[in-house]
């Protein structure tokens, strides 16, 4: 049949239902996580550069523009962390027999308990 | 309560053989709370305009073939009560992402190709031999795949796969979520195999975890968790291949 | 259809999301907010602090291993990203900036934390 209606997707198509826009907004996440590591490497490499160098660049950082953009890195990070989580038991079901693990619990055992355990662990480590 | 309420269906008309362009019609159907888009669809079929084409049979979400888009969103229409949009009026198309034949029916071929890509049927060798009796199965064996083989093929899940609509390797969710229900089936030796089409092009790695075929599937699949556990599969089975290139394909399951 | 690389790069992608969904929103508070707060005095002694713990051995592997997954999980996602944007023919020229990039990142992050 020659006659068949081909309907083209367009290329906005993310804007077509809701759960497209918070896919959307998940995978951006990519590009601040990204630019936020490259600040850290930068960060790194300050202190690699001795102590002056390093007050130097926490100075730097410590003015607003900076904050604003740590601000969104950090927005942009939990986003993944809170998305990856809600994942995880999608991707990753815990049997138990019969059963599964509740996806709720199973998100805070494999998720935001040892997300809370880690972050605990380095902002002590670095406060204490 | 007045007798004569009433609605108003803007469906797609696309006949091939006078149509070079899609276009909508309005009619305009009673509204009863009792009646779902379906009933409002065959209503005008049978009083209004015996041209209008759609496909539908159970008329009670078993059947799989009255998937439409309404209101942009993809839905059994024997399942979408015209209540939930009365009185706005409500917009009918075909199912996105799958050529149009007419009217409201689209195309199935791309999808049979696909569900058959995936070997969905028990594979082993022994398969006729009933010496042995039964191949029984526990009941934590059925719940390892159970949820993923409820599957109607009704094919909202394309709809709302917006890979599925660019990316033509892509078996997509209903097709990977049968083979992946056919590699958790304890009885089955055929994961090779099968593991072998997924692991091609962008069979599987095409999707990107959008999630909405599992937002939309009326008998609660969710392939996207499926899809998303047959790649780690289809990851440990190239990792394993990759670390003994030969022979790799005799150890199935 | 030829056998596709897709498994090792999400293999990577999926190490990596664990990696960063775990410890960059702590990093991003450490770095972005705890480093350069205060007055000079009590920044100079939390840098002291930061530079003792990141000069412990098995801290710097923790590092490198999450900065290195992590890169390699946002150059898959941001590849994959272009290509549900239309960018889907060029999905093989998409790898060279994508996982190029993310193993620039990753030599550059060894570089440091070796010298360091």
């Amino acid at each position: 049949m020659s006659g068949r209606l081909h309907r083209p997707q367009r290329w906005a198509w993310f804007l077509e239902r809701p759960g497209y826009l918070l896919f959307m907004a998940r995978e951006l996440t990519g590009f601040f996580v990204a630019g936020y590591l490259v600040v850290l490497l930068v960060t790194l490499g300050r202190l690699g550069g001795g102590e002056t160098a390093f007050a130097e660049w926490l100075q730097t950082l410590s003015t607003p523009g900076w904050t604003v953009a740590h601000a969104v890195a950090l927005a942009a990070s939990v986003w993944h962390s809170v998305t990856w989580f809600a994942a995880v038991p999608q991707a990753m079901p815990i049997q138990l027999g019969e059963k599964r693990l509740p996806a709720p619990l199973a998100a805070v055992v494999m998720g935001y308990g040892p997300w809370l355990t880690v972050t605990t662990i380095i902002v002590w480590g670095v406060l204490r | 309560m007045p007798a004569e309420q009433t609605m108003t269906l803007e469906i797609f008309r696309y006949h091939p053989e006078t149509d070079s362009e899609p276009r909508f019609q309005a009619y305009e159907v009673p509204y009863d709370e009792d009646w779902v888009v379906l009933d409002a669809i065959n209503w005008i079929k049978d009083h209004v305009d015996g041209t209008l084409t759609h496909r539908w049979s159970c008329r009670m979400g078993v059947c799989g073939s009255c998937g439409m888009m309404v209101n942009g969103d993809p839905k059994l229409t024997c399942a979408a009560f015209l209540k939930d949009y009365y009185p706005r009026p409500v917009k009918v198309e075909p199912l996105v992402n799958f050529p149009v034949e007419r009217d409201l029916v689209v195309s199935l071929d791309g999808f049979m190709e696909k569900l058959e890509a995936v070997k969905p049927y028990i594979i082993r060798d022994d398969v006729n031999d009933t010496s042995g009796g039964e191949y029984l199965q526990s009941p934590a064996e059925l719940a390892r795949y159970k949820q993923y083989s409820m599957c109607i093929n009704c094919m909202l899940c394309y709809a709302a796969c917006p890979v599925a609509g660019h990316e033509d390797e892509f078996l997509g969710p209903a097709a990977l979520a049968l083979g992946h229900r056919y590699n958790r089936d304890s009885r089955d030796r055929g994961r090779a195999e099968r593991l072998d089409v997924m692991l091609a092009g962008e069979a599987i790695w095409g999707c990107t975890f959008v999630g909405e075929c599992t937002a939309v599937c009326p008998k609660h699949v969710d392939p996207a968790g499926a899809i998303q556990q047959a790649k780690a599969v289809a990851a440990q089975e190239y990792f394993r291949r990759f670390a003994m290139p030969r022979g790799a394909k005799d150890a199935g399951a | 259809m030829k056998r596709s690389s897709e498994a090792f790069w999400w293999a990577l992608f999926s190490a990596g999301g664990v990696m960063a969904a775990l410890f960059v929103p702590a990093f991003v508070i450490v770095t972005g907010f705890l480093l350069p707060s205060g007055d000079a005095a009590a920044a100079a002694e939390r840098a002291a602090g930061f530079a003792g713990v990141v000069g412990r051995w098995p801290v710097r592997v923790v590092l490198f291993g999450v900065i290195a997954l992590s890169f390699f999980h946002c150059g898959h996602r941001i590849r994959h990203t272009l290509m549900d944007l239309g960018l889907r023919r060029f999905s093989g020229p998409l790898k060279l900036p994508c996982y190029g990039g993310a193993l620039a990142g990753t030599v550059w992050a060894a570089m440091l934390l070796w010298a360091l």
